[in-house]
């Protein structure tokens, strides 16, 4: 309540901080007084009394003050002149009625500032000696005098000033308690804000920590519409992207609204065409009438879009549909924003993230490509082993993290070779123990290749161990048992098992079968059993036919190379 | 409902006792309310309330000293508790277990949560008798390094 509320002449009270529970409480703390409180609608009839005050008022007083006066005055008139004298502040002097024996203070009070009716306090008057007035106000009220006399006997009686004193009392409590409520609301609707200010915030924070770059795109998304759904109460929540992202999720609506594919799919593309125009926030709140949304109003009502948005670009955009209770306001608007925002910069990181790591890969495989390319008959060895070393992670249960570590260590387990002369490699007749050395070399090479790429410390391993044996007479350090790293372990089994089932210089391809039989005669010796027992269990034959089929590719990739040679030698 | 459940919410924030005594209140429960731990104890010997939601910090006692001794009275029933603490506290599992902490939830947190979390404890039964503690459970699947 301001200041300037209380400075209008009127009484500033409005009804709807005047509610039964206030009367009632301003009633009881009156009625010990013997003061009856009363308020009067502007037509003059009675809107409210104390229920608690006893015969003499609801008998004789009451009635009296709905009926005409002495002098003839109306309850109407007299309310209607109360409230139109605007001379007085309420507090400071609030009129007094004379009825017969009964005395009255009384003051205006309005309703959202109209005029709204008189709250009053009646008593027994000090002029309930006046017996020939009392007794005729009886007659006419059909009331026994002598039960009335009797009634009012214990009651105190008020004068002009006693019962002005009392109404200014009256109207300063009333003012008071009118306060509280005010505040009460206030606070009231302050906390029911800050409710949903918690609630969005704990939003914003829920889908700011789903943001892991390694989530599928299409994952977080699922997971914040469905987040905002719980939160913002609407029938439907969608999303749409249109950048280019593995995992992309199609357009999709979640909630209980259920449309039909095709239409999410058009109102998708449509919010996404409209979104590039506007590059804010779109709201529709009668999406009958709308020209462009207009053929959706027969599933819905209300549309509330905002972008997903870097910089210019629009990547995407969100959407809801129908609130439950009634329409989409700025708070949703803004509430969508930050959820937005949050989705954007996490699909910018995912974009980034894999921009960058496709790069980095494809520079993987074209360095294998390069070092397989040195051996003629190596052909796409590289990723085949990457490719086996990756299944027996999985096979191991081991966490998705070290699958990805394995892959790249298979991929770059010879990139060492670069270091080990042509004539070497390509040597097709049994190798001198030098040239068995320098190959021996290779793979301390590939680890110093790698040592100064942060990135790919924790391959490493898998590229020095991949030579080593489970009985400790590999190389290059004749590590035994579990003393070879996991990763060392599994490249070996995977390159032994490729180099098998692959063509080579000095024999054919290996049929399966034989070479499964050999990696079983070897487990103990070469393999670590344990590895070779999970990669005989989970059926090689598989992924067998894929290797194959990689072989065969690279065989026509050989073919190339070999005709390109020879056209330039 | 057959009967009105009586909770104590205790914070040194006003706001928060603010919100989420609104959002009981309006969902039907009686609510009392405390200012520090000390009030938060004397008010739940004296009132028996069924259920306690208090902050971790606290002028006076601790949310976690306040059901210790909570525990610690044999005069009282079994009093679930639900803590509120900052993000990214954790208790020890122990601490827990030993003072009737039932849930952990973070600020800021959802009100609508906490609401379902109320009528899970007050009204359904499954939830009381396991404690649900967030992240403290770890899966201990024995992995060897790559």
């Amino acid at each position: 309540m301001t200041n300037e509320a209380a400075n209008i002449p009127v009484h500033p009270v409005e009804p709807t901080v005047l509610p039964p529970a206030v009367l009632e409480n301003l009633a009881a703390r009156f009625r010990p007084g013997g003061l009856f409180l009363v308020v009067l609608r502007p037509d003059g009839q009675v809107a409210y009394h104390d229920p608690g005050a006893g015969p003499f008022f609801e008998r004789y007083v009451l009635p009296l003050l709905q009926a005409r006066d002495a002098a003839g005055v109306m309850p109407r008139d007299r309310v209607e002149a109360l409230m139109s004298t605007t001379a007085a502040s309420p507090t400071t002097a609030p009129a007094v009625w004379q009825l017969p024996g009964v005395s009255v203070a009384a003051f205006p009070h309005a309703e959202k500032r109209q005029a709204g009716g008189v709250i009053a306090l009646a008593a027994k008057g000090n002029t309930f000696g006046l017996v020939e007035d009392v007794q005729r106000a009886c007659g006419q009220l059909g009331l026994d005098a002598q039960w009335l006399f009797n009634q009012a006997d214990e009651l105190p009686a008020y004068g002009d000033e006693a019962i002005r004193r009392q109404g200014r009392l009256l109207a300063s409590t009333l003012r008071d308690q009118v306060r509280l409520t005010g505040l009460e609301n206030e606070l009231n609707s302050l906390t029911g804000q800050l409710a949903d200010t918690y609630e969005e915030l704990s939003l914003i924070y829920q889908v700011s920590s789903g943001m892991k770059i390694n989530r599928r795109a299409s994952d977080f998304f699922r997971q914040a519409c469905l987040d905002v759904l719980e939160v913002m109460n609407v029938r439907g929540m969608g999303v749409t992207l249109n950048v280019e992202i593995s995992n992309r999720p199609e357009p999709a609506l979640y909630g209980q609204m259920k449309l039909p594919q095709q239409k999410v799919a058009r109102l998708a593309e449509e919010l996404t065409a409209m979104l590039w125009e506007v590059k804010g926030p779109l709201l529709v709140n009668e999406l009958a009438e709308d020209r462009t949304f207009g053929w959706l109003g027969r599933h819905a009502r209300r549309l509330l879009a905002v972008p997903l948005q870097r910089q210019e670009q629009i990547l995407g955009c969100l959407f809801a549909l129908d609130k439950e209770d009634g329409e989409f306001d700025s708070v949703d608007t803004k509430l969508l924003n930050s959820i937005a925002n949050e989705s954007a910069i996490y699909l910018e990181n995912a974009m980034l993230f894999e921009d960058v790591h496709g790069l980095m890969m494809g520079l993987l495989h074209s360095l294998t490509s390069a070092v397989d390319a040195k051996d003629a008959y190596t052909c796409g060895h590289s990723e085949r082993v990457a490719l086996v070393s990756r299944h027996v992670g999985q096979q191991m249960g081991l966490t998705d993290r070290d699958v990805e570590q394995v892959y790249m260590a298979g991929l770059l387990h010879d990139v060492g070779k670069i270091g080990v002369p042509e004539a070497v490699l390509q040597k097709t007749g049994k190798l001198t123990v030098e040239e068995f050395e320098q190959m021996k070399r290779h793979p301390q090479i590939g680890a110093r290749i790698l040592q100064d790429i942060k990135q790919m410390r924790e391959i490493i391993p898998g590229v020095l161990h991949h030579h080593e044996r489970y009985d400790g007479r590999g190389y290059p350090y004749g590590l035994a048992g579990e003393k070879i790293p996991l990763m060392g372990r599994i490249i070996c089994l995977a390159d032994c098992f490729d180099a098998m089932t692959s063509n080579r210089t000095y024999r054919k391809a290996l049929p399966l079968e034989v070479a499964l039989t050999e990696i079983r005669r070897c487990s103990g010796t070469q393999f670590d059993p344990r590895l070779t027992e999970v990669f005989l269990m989970t059926r090689p034959e598989g992924f067998y036919e894929l290797l194959r089929d990689h072989q065969q590719k690279s065989k026509k990739l050989r073919e190339l190379q070999e005709s390109l040679r020879t056209k330039f030698d | 409902m057959a009967q009105q459940k009586t909770i104590l919410v205790a914070d040194d924030e006003s706001h928060i006792l603010h919100v989420v005594s609104l959002k009981l209140r309006n969902a039907g429960y009686r609510v009392l309310t405390a200012n520090d731990g000390q009030e938060a104890l004397e008010l739940a010997q004296q009132e028996r309330p069924h259920l306690l939601i208090t902050d971790y910090h606290m002028p006076q006692l601790s949310g976690l000293e306040v059901c210790r001794r909570l525990k610690q009275d044999p005069s009282l029933p079994h009093i679930p508790v639900i803590m509120l603490t900052a993000r990214g506290y954790h208790l020890e599992p122990q601490d827990t277990e030993q003072s009737g902490i039932l849930k952990m939830l973070s600020k800021p947190f959802s009100p609508r949560q906490l609401l379902a979390t109320v009528n899970d404890v007050l009204e359904g039964k499954s939830r009381a008798e396991a404690p649900d503690v967030a992240g403290t459970i770890n899966p201990t699947v024995k992995r060897e390094a790559v």
